[in-house]
């Protein structure tokens, strides 16, 4: 408790009104007072608490419901999925898979209604058939409808503490404190406080109206020298300064911009591709058969009826062609199948960013020559706190006269070092149906042991003679999303392209150590 | 990647070598491609990367891989005797599952745990090698109640015998419709007129192949010593290479193997097959190639020794040429450098010494990044912040909710609607933040650089790198947005200039087109109160998208 600066002139105004009106809620004051607005007041009132010239009285809190984004739009169809599965169990028994046809709600929301009904009692399960264990509507969920969602409807304000236990434990089980763009409910609180004047504080006020002091230094003052013979008012410098959000670069992003950095700063060349790709590129060049299992339907993204990309010139699709079906010009034997033509010209959404090397490979490249491309790739995966639908990989290649197996490893080694920051690395034979030899790296983190760090090969023959490439060459990558986690301290996936701002502003990357990171 | 759980004891006990705990073992397992996934008491789960190895799914194989490098090659399957058991083909299979293989193995009694095991590794090699029994799938018998020749025929529907597991007989139609194995695997025949069966010369059922086998002759029991295996399916080399690993198993764990002959109708390739086949495959190239790859000056008598360290069929060095014969269960071999990585893998990969690569080159940025660089600088020193947001999106974001005049690129097969279509346009991510930002401190400055998909009238789509932000707060209106737009152009030495234009995404009368270097390049406006509304926003927005490569000057 110090009172050894001078009184803001904000302060002033609230100890005079505190001194007139004796105690008072922060409502009150902000109402009445001549403070020019809340903020001014919010400022004034917590330096003077953190003084002693001003105490608190008393506190009563108040949790506000509000509606999230998953409410939201099920005020905007009229229904909650509870409800709406209640409703229609009500005319027999369903399964699980019917409702989840309606498109009123997503299958995940109708999951979780359905989960939750399940759990609460008011359905049961026989087999695949769902049956209605209660009645449609009087129900907790019926109640959470009228008592919540109508009245909010209407603009009504809800104090959690007035619902019945029942519907405010539902309520406050939906309102998760992180991850609100998922939330059914927002809970507020709010907080009103009273309070009053002390005796050093009127003590400070009475000396405050008796000296002439200066706040701010004005134009005016420096104008006519009236500081000269005034007292400068002394500010607190153990206040927490005011927070201002700065303008800044997204966290993940900064990381890709250093990877980028640092393959240029190692004589890469920045290769771009395009989302949308053509089975030629993304799989027929890189010899993966037309009926390897990772081509499925089910691992792949095909683009609708009507779309395509360019074809590839006709003399690759003769010359890959002929690599699957007998080897070709190749040496090898190839696979021994019947090439389609047309399932080559299929759009689909780029796999794996290999389909860049590809590209760059038919493309004329320097020889000697290094490139580099951070591609966004899709992959057929259900979303969860590992996997996204999109996601960065970081691939490559080096060609030229006398490249072989032991600067594939030297590559690695640099990457482990200069990218990655890795002091400790080890090499396994690997697998990918483009390269051969194929190797992987697996790096130490200082926490987690051993970590997958990347893999590469040299281009099979077949990969690189029908694009017209008769030097050795080096593959490789990386992924980056589990890198970038490691290094931002995240352990969901999802947050990395999270739309929440206040989640965004707490998240940290150190660039300089792209594996250790300094995550919050 | 597939993973298998094998006995420690069981898998040292075959490779014929001391167990080197859990390091020793992951060293060793480089041979298979292969990593330990989980290890506990005797239990191990391993994971094998190679896709095209099928042979190395099952203990026998990873055992047989280490036990042969350290003891030498084994020449599985390489002299077979002469057997006289056949199996005849009906030609109406020919558009239903048209292959099949077969081989008795006799002299091996497995007990119970063993039988278990065969039974698994036979199931796994049907489920990912065989594509779900759809191109493969296999079954074991008792063979001395088999009397031959067996045949492999088209049956009706309605043709009925007891399946195995079952109280009585059963039409084969009604296996499909009522039994789960039945419902699991139906598809794999569907649209067939006749269904595939194996039924012996005493008119036996054997089984109804890939389903479900007969509960007479198709129940092997612990301590049975004399089996009959079959594989069929819709792919040759599929069921040749599976019925060729399973024989190889069998013959490492003591089993005679005998084969059996397969009488085809004549279009088929080779009119009578005898299985298993061994298929080796051989692979020739120079010891200068060998050099060239693995970067290292080998002596052929080494590359010899390292191939039959691979169990090798044959490997021999005449002058200055190599050749190696893959095992019988091997068909990955297609071309040289496939024998050029098995010597690396042999010798070991420490044996390289890594190097960096000696040549000059010079490394660049795409233009387009260092312009997005340059952008996106400009806009964090104007206070932005910078957001990322799925390429992936769905229709209701995109196009109802935000209104996007174009429509998305649709994916055919999404997974999930939430992620059923290709963004065409930043906005929707912009305002999917704000509807989940109510709560945090205003102002909210944000924009996204990013890519795209966009489509021409002809349905052709590309990808366009876009530039987009938006203000967010009690009194965000178009001055804002349009000076922002105005500051970047000035920084970047570029005209701009606005013509209105109608977007409902905007307010009318407070939405523009830009225009730069006389091409419209983007749009900037207030965001329109609807718009707002179905987002859950509740203060103004204004924002503006323009094409990045248009910001270049």
């Amino acid at each position: 408790m110090t009172a050894d600066r001078d009184l803001h002139p904000l302060e002033k105004t609230l100890l005079a009104y505190l001194e007139e009106h004796g105690a008072s809620t922060d409502r009150e004051i902000i109402e009445n007072s001549e403070l020019p607005e809340e903020g001014s007041y919010r400022r004034a009132v917590e330096w003077l608490l953190s003084r002693g010239l001003v105490i608190e009285v008393s506190r009563e809190e108040q949790e506000s419901v509000q509606l999230g984004p998953l409410g939201i739009s099920s005020l905007k169809v009229g229904v909650t999925p509870e409800l709406a599965i209640l409703r229609r169990l009500a005319h027999g028994a369903g399964t699980l898979q019917e409702i989840q046809e309606d498109a009123t709600f997503d299958r995940g929301r109708w999951g979780s209604g359905f989960g939750a009904l399940l759990r609460s009692g008011l359905v049961r399960k026989d087999g695949d058939l769902v049956h209605l264990e209660a009645d449609a509507e009087d129900n907790p969920y019926g109640k959470l409808w009228d008592q919540v969602y109508r009245v909010l409807e209407d603009g009504g304000e809800i104090d959690l503490g007035s619902l019945s236990d029942e519907i405010a434990a539902i309520v406050r089980e939906r309102s998760p404190k992180r991850g609100r763009d998922r939330a059914e409910f927002v809970v507020v609180t709010l907080i009103t406080r009273t309070v009053a004047v002390t005796d050093e504080g009127l003590e400070a006020l009475k000396r405050a109206r008796e000296t002439v002091t200066i706040g701010a230094i004005t134009p005016g003052v420096l104008a006519d020298g009236e500081w000269r013979n005034a007292a400068f008012r002394r500010y607190s410098l153990d206040m927490p300064p005011s927070q201002i959000h700065t303008g800044r670069l997204h966290p993940y992003r900064q990381f890709l911009d250093t990877v980028r950095k640092r393959f240029v700063a190692l004589g890469f060349t920045e290769m771009r591709g395009s989302l949308a790709e053509s089975e030629f590129w993304n799989n027929d060049a890189l010899f993966m058969p037309q009926f390897h299992p990772a081509r499925d339907i089910h691992d792949v993204y095909y683009l609708e009826e009507g779309c395509s990309v360019p074809p590839p010139p006709s003399h690759l699709e003769e010359s890959v062609a002929a690599a699957h079906e007998n080897g070709g010009d190749t040496g090898g034997r190839g696979w021994g199948y019947s090439f389609s033509l047309r399932q080559s010209l299929q759009a689909i959404m780029r796999s794996q960013g290999t389909a860049l090397s590809a590209r760059t490979l038919a493309s004329d490249p320097e020889i000697p020559g290094k490139y580099f491309g951070i591609a966004r790739c899709f992959r057929y995966d259900q979303v969860d706190s590992t996997h996204l639908p999109d996601f960065f990989q970081v691939e490559g290649i080096v060609l030229g006269e006398g490249i072989n197996l032991r600067h594939l490893m030297g590559l690695l080694a640099m990457f482990a070092s200069e990218i990655a920051g890795a002091s400790d690395y080890k090499f396994l034979p690997g697998y990918f149906p483009f390269t051969e030899p194929s190797v992987e790296m697996h790096i130490h983190h200082p926490v987690l042991g051993w970590v997958e760090g990347g893999g590469a090969g040299l281009f099979r023959p077949e990969v690189r003679l029908p694009l017209g490439i008769d030097v050795p060459v080096i593959a490789w990558g990386l992924g980056l999303d589990r890198m970038a986690m490691l290094a931002m301290g995240l352990d969901d996936i999802r947050d990395l392209v999270t739309p929440d701002l206040s989640r965004l502003r707490t998240m940290r990357v150190r660039p300089d150590s792209l594996l250790k990171g300094g995550g919050e | 990647m597939p993973k298998i759980d094998v006995s420690r004891r069981d898998l040292f006990r075959l490779a014929r070598i001391e167990d080197p705990g859990d390091g020793g073992l992951a060293d060793l397992l480089s041979l298979v491609k292969g990593e330990i996934d989980s290890s506990e008491g005797d239990s191990l789960k391993l994971e094998l990367n190679d896709t095209n190895r099928p042979d190395l799914w099952c203990v026998e194989g990873v055992a047989r891989a280490l036990r042969c490098h350290a003891h030498g090659p084994e020449y599985h399957l390489s002299d077979l005797p002469v057997s006289d058991l056949e199996i005849l083909v009906d030609r109406n299979l020919r558009n239903v599952r048209p292959f099949v293989a077969a081989f008795t193995a006799c002299g091996w009694a497995p007990d119970e745990e063993e039988l278990e095991a065969l039974i698994e590794v036979q199931e796994k090699l049907a489920a990912s090698y065989g594509r779900n029994r759809k191109t493969a799938g296999a079954g074991f018998y008792r063979l001395g109640e088999i009397r031959f020749p067996v045949s492999y025929m088209a049956a009706s529907p309605d043709l009925s015998f007891v399946p195995l597991g079952e109280d009585g007989e059963m039409t084969l139609a009604q296996v499909l419709r009522d039994t789960e194995t039945g419902r699991t695997y139906a598809h794999i025949l569907s649209g067939a007129e006749v269904y595939p069966v194996l039924r012996d010369d005493s008119g036996s059922i054997l089984s109804f192949p890939p389903i479900l086998n007969s509960q007479t002759t198709g129940r092997v029991r612990p301590g049975d010593s004399e089996l009959f295996c079959e594989v069929t399916g819709t792919d040759w080399e599929t069921v040749q290479l599976t019925a060729t690993i399973l024989a190889c198993n069998l013959q490492d764990r003591g089993a005679a193997i005998s084969p059996v002959r397969v009488i085809y109708p004549d279009e088929h390739p080779g009119r009578t097959v005898s299985c298993p086949v061994v298929f080796a495959d051989t692979l020739t190239t120079t010891m200068e190639e060998v050099r060239r790859i693995l970067g290292l000056e080998i002596a052929p008598s080494s590359a010899v020794e390292a191939l039959r360290g691979m169990d090798y069929a044959s490997a021999t060095a005449r002058g200055t040429s190599i050749t190696g014969m893959l095992p019988p269960y091997r068909r990955d071999g297609i071309h040289a450098v496939d024998m050029i990585e098995d010597i690396a893998v042999s010798m070991g990969l420490g044996s390289f010494g890594p190097l960096l690569p000696d040549r000059f080159t010079q490394g660049r940025s795409a233009p387009i990044e260092e312009l997005a660089d340059s952008v996106r600088l400009l806009l964090v020193g104007a206070g932005f912040e910078e957001v990322l947001r799925p390429v992936l999106s769905s229709f209701e974001k995109v196009s109802i909710q935000t209104g996007t005049p174009a429509p998305p690129v649709a994916i055919a097969n999404p997974m999930t609607r939430e992620y059923g279509v290709v963004r065409n346009s930043l906005l929707p991510g912009l305002l999917e933040v704000e509807s989940a930002s109510a709560h945090s401190a205003y102002p909210h400055r944000i924009f996204e650089s990013g890519e795209v998909l966009v489509r021409d009238p002809g349905g052709v789509c590309s990808t366009d790198v876009m530039l987009a932000c938006l203000i967010c707060c009690n009194d965000a209106d178009f001055g804002d947005v349009h000076s922002i737009l105005g500051s970047l152009c000035h920084s970047r030495g570029i005209s701009l200039r606005l013509e209105p234009e109608d977007d409902g995404r905007f307010v009318p009368g407070r939405c523009a087109a830009v225009i730069i270097d006389g091409r419209s390049s983007g749009i900037v406006g207030e965001v329109h109160p609807e718009i707002l509304c179905n987002w859950g926003i509740t203060r103004p927005a204004s924002a503006m998208e323009v094409r990045l490569p248009c910001l270049k000057g």
